[in-house]
């Protein structure tokens, strides 16, 4: 056979990845170029793609701050005259993304131990009212949260859980639910029967089939199902808004909101918040892409 | 088991209860009564801590204080008020005063005549912002109005050494400034979608001496001689006639505008006036030092009004309707909104540190603040404009739907959609209807 | 729902097994517990809300007024317009989404040097929280210092910096935009699982058929990728349709209306004319379309149910 298809192959798949990273990333390193430069350059015109002066004083903002009593000795006085125009409320992005992982991964957590026994039952089982089920699931996720806000917040104040991460964990877990077990239904369904039924005739439970054989094949679709929870959770703002009252108990992306609205502004600084809010999530999945892409396949199938 | 009988049971309960009365005795009122709510926008929030750590050090009250993002603030606040959420006092803008005095979350102060003495300290059109229907629902936060900037030195090199004195001359000198190629469009005007719409929209009707709407609420606006059709023609052909402001101000919002005037594209522009700090800070701004505040140019028939805006304490129905709450909160919003121990010190805090603007005119006096204010702006400038200011006249219940409709109609007229005549009627036709529903 | 064994078959179409209604309720408990106890309060209030007149600036007059207030919003013009541009915005983002997606999730299916990186990059735009992202797209679709204009005035494109948001005509492209770049992660990573669960064996038995990649693709790729894509396609065109987010950020609605869709119709409803009757209404108009849309897909690319 000859070699030109490898190489024409090689470079198709070059060409192809390199428009794909500049797609994905270009608006990115926009931002982190940005968020290294000060304000006054950066409203350049045409813009400096490369900061011409970079500095690191908007990061440093955010983890020089610290909380504590705030007197009129103490006050930073954070603004324009003084020069220190970074928000005040910097101080608070460090915690509130703590607040925002302890949230995220406990959704996460929930969300297996709820959606996959569900989604395995609506895939392998027959019973009645499975079709329902299924629609059920779909019609909580209908109306658009706007309206959904006012009635979410009588629940959590009826429970007594305002201002409290609780609040949160338990609404992002009714919202991410539905389509994590839609998510996996999906992957379940295209898992043959026959497994199910050997380890059935093998002596297994249900519960020990689902947890023993589909689970493993499914990790695709589980780790699917991770990423999707953990940044639903990790970037949802309007029902975090509502709920949280003080820095005790925000997340992430309220406190990047306050930087923008803030009597005074800083793009520079916003833009350094947002990369610094990037980074959690992206460990995360690089920590756990192999999973996705190399994924177990057909071999497990077979045998 | 050691048999407990009843006289030590008795002699058990009485200890407890003379410890618990003990307790509490010893502790006092501080501990008894529930912390004061207090809500606010994230501005100053350091000056703000500051200001309460002084209060709570001062009266063993405890203080709640929450913030959100000023661009969400109200639908927090109307979701917080919905959903009964605690709450004694926070922050309100003039804006939406009616709407939630009529909803019945907000109650008025007048019964309390240590907070009313310091009207007597107040421009007037800052106290009219927080009455309605004849009572007064707070004491002032901030209180500032929309001024007139222009580039010193942009200006020189132009040629001209005096800022325009109405809107014809800001026409003149901004295509000799066109011609002269030192700017595109040399006035930044803000015509975006946001809370700050009708600011803007009001200056300029407010300087050609116009009104949207009469003393009696009736609407004025589509009137040629007596409303807002002058206004937004100036607007209009500003924008499409002599291209003096870029087509892209229906996107350009306050904060954008303020970041573009900074960059030296423009050579006047309208902005609210505390902005002078930072525009007029090296940090910040590459025209430091070159911008000066003129009088708001008048239109044919107007002088130099400009519209003011108030944002101040308010007190929630339910603080209001116990007690002790009451007390609590009024003492707080007399320390925030009067004086603190006799001096007017957290409207001196946040103009020092903040750049916000006071309506306690004694501080006009105040060497400090002049002496600060000197290094970025002329204080007589503020003071004179200040005494031109009127109130919104648009600050009704409905205000929130009618400021939907007519931003989107002053719009349509400046992208060419709709015609200036069917904008203004649209508008006005809009808010008559709602008055008449109410 | 036929009683064959055989015949039956789950939403996505493959055949399920044999009945058993006690293990399917327990398995199910503890999902129902979550959403009745959290979800379904919300859902039917809101709906109680609907049949009232209610505006909050007149607390004292709530009248029962029945279907009145859907009644009203199928007369708004303004309603329509929003139906319009949301079915528009809808459209666009959710075809430039599948187009993006699919290809990205073929060539991540490839074996090829550097294939974790990019699919580890991948993942950055759906890690950006939505303010730093609405900002971020404000920023660069800035007509006075965005970088876009930045790039195509470098670039020659154009020859002086342009209107992009403030402009009528792009208003809702450039939204869709911001938004199609932001949701691209997880419909990839979807299909790419998708893509996973095809036996590579069938592609070589075709390979050794003398199946070219083109017939490869069609005749095997695609049908299995089915129900992936179905799940893709249900759930982008739900996010599109109640996306709020951007709009808030980027445009509020404007410039004159040009990117007013339903859900900032409910939000304008509800929260700044605070008529909650109206805007609950609106709310369930948009969720009745919704379902009905999913449902219909559901029908026709999955199978029966």
């Amino acid at each position: 056979m000859s070699r030109r298809p490898g190489l024409g192959r090689r470079i198709f798949l070059f060409a192809a990845s390199a428009v794909f990273l500049a797609y994905v990333l270009a608006p990115v390193a926009w931002l982190v170029s940005s968020s290294l430069q000060r304000d006054a350059e950066i409203t350049s015109r045409p813009p400096h793609w490369i900061p011409h002066q970079p500095t690191l004083e908007n990061f440093a903002a955010i983890f020089e701050a610290r909380d504590k009593k705030v007197t009129y000795e103490t006050r930073r006085e954070g603004d324009p005259a003084t020069g220190g125009y970074i928000p005040s409320t910097a101080r608070n992005l460090l915690p509130s993304m703590w607040n925002s992982l302890v949230v995220a991964l406990s959704v996460v957590a929930l969300n297996l131990l709820v959606a996959v026994p569900a989604a395995y039952a609506m895939a392998k089982i027959r019973f009645i009212g499975r079709s329902t089920s299924i629609y059920f699931m779909l019609t909580t996720r209908v109306i658009p949260d706007i309206a959904l806000v006012v009635p979410f917040f009588l629940v959590i104040r009826t429970f007594g859980l305002l201002d409290h991460l609780g609040s949160l964990v338990i609404t992002y877990l009714a919202i991410t639910v539905p389509f994590s077990v839609f998510i996996l239904v999906s992957y379940f369904e295209s898992l043959p029967d026959e497994l199910d039924k050997a380890a059935r005739v093998d002596g297994c439970s249900r519960l020990q089939t689902m947890l023993r054989v589909y689970v493993p094949l499914a990790l695709p679709a589980l780790v699917a199902v991770v990423l999707f929870t953990f940044l639903s959770s990790w970037n949802e703002f309007l029902l975090a808004l509502m709920f949280t009252q003080t820095p005790k108990s925000q997340t992430m992306p309220i406190v990047v909101a306050s930087f923008a609205s803030d009597f005074t502004i800083s793009f520079a600084f916003i833009n350094a918040a947002g990369v610094l809010a990037v980074i959690p999530p992206v460990v995360m999945a690089i920590a756990f892409e192999r999973y996705i892409v190399s994924g177990l396949t057909a071999g497990a199938v077979k045998g | 088991m050691k048999q407990f009988d009843r006289r030590d049971f008795l002699k058990a309960s009485a200890a407890a209860a003379l410890a618990g009365t003990g307790t509490v005795g010893a502790l006092g009122r501080a501990l008894a009564a529930d912390p004061i709510q207090f809500f606010a926008w994230s501005a100053g929030v350091d000056q703000v801590k500051s200001h309460v750590s002084a209060f709570e050090a001062k009266t063993g009250l405890k203080v709640v204080y929450g913030n959100a993002p000023w661009a969400q603030y109200r639908d927090t606040l109307v979701t917080k008020f919905v959903g009964k959420a605690p709450l004694d006092v926070l922050w309100v803008s003039d804006s939406w005063l009616p709407e939630w005095a009529e909803a019945g979350w907000l109650a008025p102060i007048d019964g309390y005549p240590q907070l009313l003495k310091y009207n007597a300290d107040v421009d007037d059109f800052s106290t009219k912002s927080m009455m309605w229907k004849g009572k007064q629902y707070g004491l002032t936060y901030y209180t500032d109005y929309m001024a007139f900037f222009y580039d010193e030195e942009m200006l020189k090199k132009a040629g001209f050494s005096a800022p325009p004195n109405t809107w014809d001359e800001v026409v003149q000198q901004s295509l000799k400034i066109k011609q002269a190629k030192l700017s595109e469009y040399p006035l930044m005007l803000s015509m975006a979608r946001e809370t700050w719409l009708i600011e803007f929209l009001s200056a300029i009707v407010f300087s050609h001496g116009g009104r949207f709407v009469d003393d009696a609420g009736v609407a004025v606006m589509q009137d040629k001689k007596k409303g807002a059709y002058e206004s937004l023609t100036w607007i209009v052909n500003a924008v499409n006639k002599h291209k003096i402001v870029s087509p892209a101000c229906v996107e350009i919002g306050e904060l954008n505008g303020l970041k573009a005037f900074t960059s030296g594209q423009h050579a006047f522009a309208m902005l609210g006036r505390y902005r002078v700090r930072t525009l007029n800070d090296p940090k910040q701004s590459s025209i430091a030092g070159r911008v000066k505040q003129a009088m708001m140019p008048a239109g044919p028939n107007g002088k130099h009004a400009t519209v003011g805006w108030n944002r101040f304490y308010g007190l929630t129905t339910t603080a209001a309707r116990d007690k002790q709450k009451a007390a609590d909160a009024v003492q707080f919003i007399e320390w925030f909104g009067g004086k603190a121990d006799g001096k007017y010190a957290f409207q001196k805090l946040m103009f020092m540190d903040v750049g916000a603007g006071f309506a306690v005119k004694p501080l006009f006096q105040d060497p400090d603040i002049i002496k600060t204010y000197a290094q970025y702006s002329d204080i007589k400038m503020y003071e004179k404009q200040q005494a031109l200011a009127q109130k919104k006249d648009v600050i009704s219940p409905w205000f929130g739907e009618w400021d939907e409709v007519n931003g989107t109609a002053w719009q349509s007229a400046v992208v060419g959609k709709s015609s200036i005549d069917d904008a203004l009627k649209r508008s006005a036709d809009t808010w008559n209807k709602l008055r008449k529903q109410a | 729902m036929s009683a064959r064994a055989g015949a039956l078959r789950g939403v996505f179409g493959a055949p399920v097994s044999r009945y058993d209604q006690a293990s399917a309720l327990w398995l199910l408990a503890p999902m129902l517990a979550v959403l009745l106890v959290v979800a379904v309060f919300p859902v039917l209030y809101s709906f109680w809300i609907s049949l009232f007149d209610l505006k909050l600036t007149r607390p004292h007059r709530v009248p029962f007024v029945w279907f009145e207030n859907y009644a009203a919003i199928f007369q708004d013009e303004l309603f329509w317009s929003s139906v319009w541009r949301t079915a528009s915005f809808t459209v666009m983002s959710v075809a430039a989404i599948m187009a993006i997606a699919l290809a990205m999730a073929l060539l991540l299916n490839e074996e090829f040097r550097g294939r974790r990186f990019l699919s580890a990059m991948l993942l950055v735009p759906w890690a950006i929280p939505y303010v730093a992202n609405g900002l971020m797209w404000k920023w660069i679709y800035d007509s006075g210092y965005g970088a876009l204009n930045g790039i195509l005035f470098q670039l020659d494109f154009i020859d002086k910096y342009m209107v992009w948001l403030g402009d009528s005509r792009k208003t809702l492209v450039l939204i869709a935009n911001a938004f199609v770049w932001k949701e691209v992660p997880l419909a990839t990573i979807l299909l790419l699982v998708g893509l996973k669960s095809i036996p590579a064996d069938l592609y070589s038995a075709a390979r050794v058929d003398g199946a070219n990649t083109w017939r490869r693709f069609v005749h095997i790729t695609l049908p299995a990728l089915r129900p992936s894509f179905m799940l893709v396609l249900i759930y982008e065109t739900m996010m599109a349709i109640r996306h709020f987010d951007l709009f808030f950020i980027l445009t509020e609605g404007g410039p004159a209306e040009a990117s007013h869709v339903l859900a900032w119709h409910v939000y304008v409803e509800t929260f700044r004319k605070l008529s909650f009757g109206t805007g609950s209404a609106l709310a369930y108009i948009m969720a009745l379309v919704t379902f009905l849309l999913a449902f219909w897909l559901i029908r026709t690319l999955g199978r029966k149910l």
